[in-house]
């Protein structure tokens, strides 16, 4: 009996030194001062695009590599803020690339509410390449910067959106190109000197406030800017919307009266009717996307039923020294002179942000004495016959823009 | 999730007569193919039919030692994947061919008045498969199970013609899981392991209505196994890691056997087993985390499984001459996996097992034995439509070959 005893309880041990162990984790590629999160290889990313009708066999398409990167910038009161943006760069490039470096474009996003749609957490979250940068970066072969702006990606719920508002906007674009630039040279991706700024919607008012800021700093340099269909004219945009008895797109102006009120520190609910007042810091904190916020706000303008105060909106048309007046016009970033070269890219059929607010850029810059801006409407770029409204010319205009971006390249650097 | 997969490997294994199969763990129940539930004896009764502990004629402790060697010939598969109507790929494939030790240990304590007691440690259901043809790797790059069952079991015989049995089951598994789909334009890769302790319990009853015919049945419970570890999941060069868990059953099984012998030399016995595959709806994974959007298709959404309860029927013989006995089988069994379900990690269907073997009683204390079994499927072959997972062709080869070396010792 002792020894079977003895012989079952060896056997049992023998049996068990079979474990497997623990998973290790698993082994992405290890870079200083940020972390890899989407990796997909050339022949990965021709297949997708392919599939997807946006290359064919003989295309040329790189690989999609992108870090988030975390880094700090300043807010509209001063504070800094942890925030975090998104870095691509094309892998599979010709050697000679290596050493001549790749060369940089900050594109900054349109407008969004989710935070689910700032451009690192889409990379987190889907682990896949999304939206411009593919165009940019798999197709264009630039590195591709995209800032998550303040209020999303690792600033989420801890500091409100400034929406189209020009100090953070542009501090939040600019202390991104230099955090990338120093985690390049931390982690061995050689750039070039070359910087080209570009953005649509939002993204094309934060462009256009970035270049003026980068112009007066004089601490980095801009190849070219392309702004695309920005509400780069501020007080213009507000007298439209104001004056108008209905909204297209609440969210868009309610988050555009949020941002102002908490920025100039005015009590939001003098600005926007109860009971969407109480509810904005809740519909507007980036757990809500704008499709489930519309429904919840009005689409008058104004009056008892209406989304912004009557009152506001009287004061707005009426009292020349009313603070919202003064903001949008200290905001508007058309009324310069940029030195850079300008190419402000929209579709004539825009029907969101009106096309003559980009016209009426061009003509206020050049008036000022800007030294080389141009209007670039896209339709008759493109040679098509009609035109295109808002949503739909994006993937038109980005298209538009790596095409000026890639033939200055290959002028200017030979790639 | 790696763990999910092998343990729907290790059912399969373990209770149908699927292409990884172990259907037994000692020379007799080899030699017999399972056919070896009324007419059980030695040490391998605390396995089979532990209520046979307490008709044991030897008043002396038993044990018997093996190590049964498993080859598993290559599946191929000649045809088509479709991910949908338009992505349509010829996807020949074969697995390879794996090669397995599994050791057995099997005891019973002598006579305690009407008790008796006994216990397994048994190794049901290891086993690896491999693909290395692009498609097939998608789903089942590699699947790797150990299994591990310790059944300590009691008899009590109630009467000179009845007795009953029982016992305590405790299963440990561990697997891992790879698959991944970058060579076909799938740029997604997992890499899944995880482990699980689970406990159930086995009853077993014989009657001997007259001395030579033996009528037993044998339960096995149900055991939701749920299996936990960790898994990393890739999006191109990218990849996190979740902890991950899944349940499946571990389905119960009911075992009718009767046997009848004459001149206390010639054994014949017919078995019928019930295995209760219905309870497998689902095999549904869940993450401590949600895990990326495009990865929730393949491996996050629950797959439809569907099985249905099997029925498998034996025949076995068994001669006893002097110091030797002879035994073979023949069974039939029939697959749990509906068509429609199928897929690389188990291509099983329905099969026949063929099976002998001899023991040989080299002194009073000592015997040995060499039992072989061949466990031969049919071909299955999937018309386009018919399965839900979008393979289109024929899957051929697969089953098992089993060889077992083992000894008995009475002391």
């Amino acid at each position: 009996m002792k020894n079977i005893i003895k012989t079952v309880a060896l056997g049992i041990p023998l049996f068990f030194v079979m474990g497997c162990g623990n998973l290790d984790q698993p082994s992405n590629e290890s870079v200083k001062g940020g972390e890899v999160v989407v990796d997909f290889s050339a022949s990965a990313m021709k297949d997708t695009l392919i599939s997807e009708g946006l290359a064919d066999e003989n295309s040329t398409v790189f690989g999609y590599r992108a870090y988030k990167i975390p880094y700090t910038t300043t807010d509209e009161e001063g504070n800094e803020v942890a925030v975090s943006g998104l870095f691509v760069i094309p892998t599979g490039m010709p050697t000679a690339v290596n050493s001549l470096g790749l060369s940089m474009v900050s594109d900054d996003h349109g407008t969004i509410f989710a935070n689910s749609d700032a451009p690192s957490v889409i990379a987190s979250n889907n682990g896949t390449p999304d939206g411009s940068s593919v165009l940019l970066t798999s197709l264009g072969g630039f590195a591709t910067l995209q800032p998550d702006y303040i209020g999303f990606g690792d600033s989420y719920q801890q500091h409100y959106h400034p929406f189209i508002l020009k100090k953070s906007s542009a501090n939040c674009t600019i202390d991104f190109i230099k955090a990338v630039k120093n985690f390049a040279y931390d982690n061995n991706i050689t750039l070039n000197n070359q910087l080209f700024l570009t953005g649509y919607s939002e993204g094309g008012y934060v462009a256009l406030a970035t270049l003026q800021k980068i112009e007066e700093d004089g601490e980095l340099n801009v190849t070219m800017a392309i702004p695309m269909a920005g509400p780069y004219d501020v007080n213009r945009t507000a007298f439209g919307i104001l004056s108008a008895p209905t909204l297209s797109v609440p969210s868009f102006m309610a988050d555009f009266g949020y941002a102002y009120g908490k920025a100039y520190n005015i009590d939001i609910d003098t600005v926007i009717n109860e009971p969407y007042a109480s509810e904005l810091p809740t519909l507007l904190d980036g757990s809500i996307a704008r499709d489930l916020i519309d429904p919840q706000l009005s689409y008058d303008t104004t009056g008892d039923t209406g989304l912004f105060k009557q009152d506001f909106v009287n004061n707005f048309f009426a009292d020349s020294s009313f603070w919202f007046r003064d903001a949008v016009v200290e905001n508007s970033v058309h009324a310069w002179a940029p030195q850079t070269s300008v190419r402000l890219v929209q579709c004539q059929g825009d029907d969101v942000i009106p096309f003559g607010i980009s016209q009426i850029t061009e003509a206020t810059m050049n008036a000022m004495g800007a030294r080389d801006v141009a209007l670039v409407p896209v339709e008759p770029t493109l040679g098509l016959d009609h035109n295109v409204t808002h949503s739909a010319c994006g993937g038109l205009a980005y298209g538009v823009a790596t095409k000026i971006f890639s033939d200055i390249r290959k002028t200017t650097i030979g790639y | 999730m790696k763990n999910i997969v092998t343990l729907s490997i290790i059912t399969s294994s373990f209770l149908i007569a699927g292409a990884y199969k172990v259907p037994e763990q000692s020379i007799n129940s080899i030699a017999l193919g399972a056919t070896y539930v009324a007419h059980t004896n030695g040490a391998d009764s605390a396995y089979f039919n532990p209520a046979n502990m307490a008709f044991e004629e030897s008043d002396k402790q038993l044990m018997e030692a093996g190590l049964t060697l498993v080859h598993l010939p290559e599946n191929k598969f000649n045809g088509y994947q479709a991910f949908s109507a338009t992505e349509v790929y010829s996807a020949n494939g074969e697995s390879e061919v794996e090669n397995l030790g599994l050791p057995y240990l099997h005891y019973v304590s002598n006579p305690m008045g009407k008790v008796r007691w006994g216990a397994s440690l048994t190794v049901p259901g290891g086993l690896t498969k491999k693909w290395n043809s692009d498609y097939q790797k998608l789903f089942a790059q590699e699947f790797t199970l150990k299994v591990i069952e310790f059944n300590p079991v009691v008899s009590y015989r109630v009467s000179d013609n009845f007795a009953v049995g029982g016992g305590f089951r405790v299963i440990y598994s561990e697997g891992k899981v790879y698959s991944d789909g970058n060579q076909v334009d799938k740029p997604i890769k997992r890499e899944m392991e995880g482990d699980t302790i689970e406990y159930g319990y086995n009853l077993a009853l014989t009657y001997k209505p007259i001395e030579d015919i033996n009528l037993a049945m044998t339960y096995r419970s149900n055991i939701n196994l749920k299996e936990e570890g960790d898994a990393n999941l890739y999006i191109g060069g990218v990849g996190k890691q979740y902890s991950a868990n899944v349940t499946v059953p571990l389905p119960a099984s009911l075992n009718l056997a009767i046997s009848k012998t004459w001149f206390d030399k010639f054994t014949l016995e017919f078995n019928y087993e019930r295995t209760y595959w219905s309870k497998y709806k689902s095999l549904d994974f869940n993450y401590g985390s949600d895990i990326q959007a495009p990865l929730v298709e393949y491996f996050d959404d629950p797959i439809a499984k569907n099985w249905k309860d099997t029925n498998t029927f034996r025949l076995g013989a068994t001669v006893k001459m002097d110091n030797i006995t002879y035994m073979m089988a023949y069974s039939k069994d029939e697959t749990p996996i509906p068509k429609e379900y199928i897929n690389y990690e188990l291509p099983d269907s329905d099969g026949e097992i063929l099976s002998m073997g001899i023991k040989i009683d080299t002194s009073d204390t000592i015997s040995w034995g060499l039992a072989y079994l061949h466990d031969e499927k049919d071909n299955i072959t999937l018309k386009s439509g018919e399965n839900k997972n979008g393979i289109i062709g024929t899957f051929s080869g697969g089953g098992a070959d089993l060889l077992t070396l083992g000894v008995n010792y009475k002391f």
